[in-house]
């Protein structure tokens, strides 16, 4: 069983996996790696459109389409409204803390609304490119490697994750995007050196600093932003055009002529009256917030520009020649970008899940550290955060730190999780409220609560708070902060899975049906040309196969149809060799060349159909 | 200490026998589970290599198809090695964990600095800013070196570590002292 890597993308997703040493992007069937990040609901039917399908009729569809939902995985309501405004799907109606839902219109088993979380349509598109895998692998994948931000908190990595189980995989590893681009490079075979990724996507900027010594890659720091790419870009040249002012399908059509203009400036000076050097003056400060990023990166890391031996180019937006020579002029180091810029992160997903395998050569040389992207701690009195984790500690990491009471006789502490580098608790991410519940009743200040954080090789975060003096102990995986509690993810997996279960078999009971009626075409016309060679009561017995089996391919099960297949076949075997004999004797008689070859094309198209 | 799976005698994380991974100690030495001597001068490379040498078998990627407590033991593990590896790369964590058993100054009882010191570090602080940074520095680079010249006597045999932690209590203070104005 092939471990697979996928790279779970904003605007796009891909699926590769390492065949006879090599990595390599499984393509759809339109040839494409890149399948769009785009599910669409469609009413009265549970099964939703995936991919470029969704796409195409997004515009006729725009409630029930929705994209770029990777933004809101891990966050509740409030966070999503603050930045939902131009989005051209809706947001259900739910309490500000709960998960976010989109409503996509009415709910298919009922009459209510149907409501849709990150996830779940996460989960959709995992799911499409498993599928695909397991088409081209000719079986089910074994273990998948998905790759994140290296910026996503833990609330972040923890859907991912769910997204994926909801998808019925197993998730060997979460990976950080920038780690995967640098595996994909091979920048491993170096052994030593200070590489920047710099990773500019369709919505989202990160720029990470590895260090690599004797194989072990660490992630020295990370920093990005996830409000700035190549849309941004887009949307400079959309001004620039004189229509900054238009929306709905004409600003759609507007974006398209942007999109276009962008890729021609990559190898032309000029396109559509708009000057390279114009779009170059415009995106610049866009480009300059990237390079600031890069700077903090580097500070982060205790290095300076001169200790970086390189920089891989990641995202299809570095194909734009300013963001190359910015990013080259400033790391003064010739950027990566042999390998498509889209399909890095995939190919080191893929190359990561080999190793994970156990087989791989790869699997003794390399091992991959991961840091914490974000401090977590714990609220303490006035809102201040008291860190146990700092941010860029190698993970998997522990941590633990005593806490005590206010109150005299207080018998409950809450504790509050949280992620972020502010000092104020309100200011940084809210992971997991908790409550350690039966403290002895003792006065303020005496109580020794200790509160222990594990963070895994993922970076998820498990929280656990023990009294010393009476063993109270509490403990949690931190999720529930993005509102699913376990209840709901059971049930989602249940779903997830009966939906898989009845989807693989539709699949299996097509694939069945095809097969039967190229058979039955076959045999059929073989009856017709060529009854004078058919012995006595064959075509009885031939008919009568043929009839039971044309009535179960009507039917939904998959068994008989498969059964009849072989029946008929067995049944027309000695009809099929004599047909051939005959042909094959006539031509060599003839000497007829052409006849020759044309009896053996058909014992080649006979066994074909089979 | 025996294989928890096998009951052959084990001294690492790994066992010999099976390649079972054993329950680390609740608090293992940070030297020691770096394969490190208990000393103040060591270099940052060494540690890395160290670290780096014993992660690689102890790395929950390297247990990614097992079970789950060979899975959980590899993640504490490895925990434990970064934990050492933070502290001891960090020249006064490290001198605290010699000095105390802990890599952090003690929150309650900490060692208290005489009251000249206090006074001098108080006038500094209410003075010039130029001349508070300078003098800092000055007072920061004395102390560092007497506390290694007091690790290396200890090292060689020749004296014990008690008088440490007033010293990294006084370093403290100097450190604050060279930091520029908000």
């Amino acid at each position: 069983m092939a471990n697979i890597g996928i790279d779970l993308g904003t605007t796009n997703s891909l699926v590769a996996v390492v065949m006879g040493g090599r990595a390599r992007c499984l393509l759809d069937d339109e040839g494409s790696a890149l399948t769009p990040s785009a599910v669409q609901f469609v009413e009265g039917t549970d099964t939703p459109r995936i991919g470029l399908e969704a796409l195409e009729s997004a515009a006729e569809n725009a409630q029930a389409t929705l994209t770029s939902f990777k933004r809101f995985m891990g966050r509740n309501m409030t966070e999503a409204r603050a930045v939902a405004g131009d989005l051209p799907y809706q947001l259900a109606e739910a309490d500000g803390d709960k998960v976010v839902r989109f409503d996509v219109g009415a709910d298919p088993r009922g009459e209510g609304r149907r409501e849709v979380t990150p996830v779940e349509a996460s989960a959709w598109v995992l799911r499409m490119l498993y599928m695909r895998a397991a088409d081209c692998l000719l079986a089910t994948p074994g273990g998948v490697v998905i790759t994140v931000p290296a910026y996503f908190d833990d609330a972040q990595r923890q859907a991912t994750r769910d997204a994926g189980k909801l998808a019925g995989m197993n998730v060997l590893r979460l990976l950080n995007e920038p780690t995967a681009a640098a595996i994909a490079y091979g920048l491993q075979e170096k052994k030593q050196g200070v590489f920047a990724v710099y990773d500019l996507g369709g919505g989202t900027f990160d720029i990470s600093i590895l260090e690599l010594t004797d194989g072990v890659f660490q992630v020295l720091s990370t920093a990005g932003d996830t409000r700035l790419g190549g849309d941004d870009f887009d949307r400079e040249l959309v001004e620039e055009l004189g229509l900054g002012s238009t929306s709905g399908g004409d600003l759609r059509s507007a974006l398209d002529r942007a999109i276009a203009i962008k890729h021609a400036l990559t190898s032309s000076d000029q396109a559509e009256g708009v000057t390279r050097g114009r779009f170059e003056q415009r995106i610049r400060p866009l480009v300059e917030r990237t390079l600031a990023s890069c700077k903090q990166a580097l500070k982060d890391a205790e290095l300076e520009v001169g200790d970086v031996d390189g920089v891989v180019l990641v995202g299809g937006s570095t194909r734009v020649p300013l963001v190359r020579q910015m990013v080259g002029e400033l790391f003064e180091a010739e950027p990566y970008c042999d390998l498509d810029p889209d399909q890095v992160v995939a190919l080191g997903a893929a190359m990561q899940a080999d190793i994970l395998s156990g087989q791989s050569e790869l699997a003794d040389d390399m091992l991959l550290m991961d840091v914490v992207p974000l401090s977590l701690g714990i609220e303490t009195m006035g809102g201040v955060v008291e860190r146990l984790i700092w941010r860029c500690t190698p993970i998997p990491c522990e941590a633990s730190e005593t806490f005590t009471t206010h109150v005299d006789g207080q018998t409950a502490v809450d504790l509050h999780v949280v992620q972020g580098e502010r000092e104020l608790s309100k200011d940084n991410r809210s992971l997991a409220r908790f409550k350690l519940k039966g403290l002895p009743d003792m006065p303020a200040g005496l109580p020794r609560v200790k509160v222990s954080f594990t963070v895994d090789a993922d970076g998820i975060l498990q929280v656990s708070a023990t009294e010393q003096y009476t063993k109270t102990h509490a403990e949690i995986d931190v999720q529930p902060s993005y509102g699913l509690d376990d209840a709901q993810v059971e049930q989602m997996l249940e779903d997830a899975i009966d939906n898989a279960e009845t989807d693989v078999d539709e699949r299996l009971l097509i694939e069945a049906r095809v097969e039967a009626e190229q058979i039955v075409a076959t045999v059929k016309k073989a009856l017709k040309n060529d009854g004078e060679l058919l012995a006595a009561g064959e075509r009885e017995a031939i008919e009568g196969v043929m009839v039971k089996l044309e009535a179960a391919m009507g039917g939904r099960d998959r068994k008989p149809v498969q059964d009849l297949s072989k029946e008929l076949d067995e049944v027309t075997a000695p009809f099929a060799q004599r047909r051939i004999e005959r042909d094959l004797k006539a031509a060599l008689e003839g000497q007829d060349a052409l006849a020759v070859s044309k009896a053996l094309e058909r014992t080649v198209g006979t066994s074909e159909a089979r | 200490m025996h294989c928890w799976s096998c009951k052959e005698p084990v001294g690492g994380p790994g066992c010999v026998s099976c390649g079972s991974l054993q329950p680390p100690p609740p608090k293992p030495d940070l030297f020691g589970i770096l394969g490190l001597e208990r000393r103040y001068s060591l270099d940052r490379k060494d540690i890395d290599k160290a670290w780096r040498a014993r992660t690689r078998g102890t790395h929950p990627d390297r247990y990614a198809g097992q079970t789950a407590l060979q899975r959980r033991l590899a993640l504490q593990w490895t925990a434990h090695l970064n934990e050492a590896r933070k502290v001891l790369r960090d020249p006064v964590a490290r001198a605290w964990y010699l000095a105390t058993g802990s890599s952090r100054p003690p929150s309650k009882g900490a060692p208290s600095v005489s009251q000249d010191f206090l006074e001098e570090v108080f006038e500094l602080q209410m003075g010039d800013d130029e001349e508070r940074q300078r003098r800092g520095a000055l007072l920061q680079q004395a102390l560092e070196d007497e506390i290694t010249a007091m690790f290396t006597a200890w090292e060689a045999g020749e004296g014990g570590l008690e008088r440490i932690p007033e010293r990294l209590s006084r370093l403290k203070y100097a450190t604050n002292l060279c930091k520029p104005p908000e």
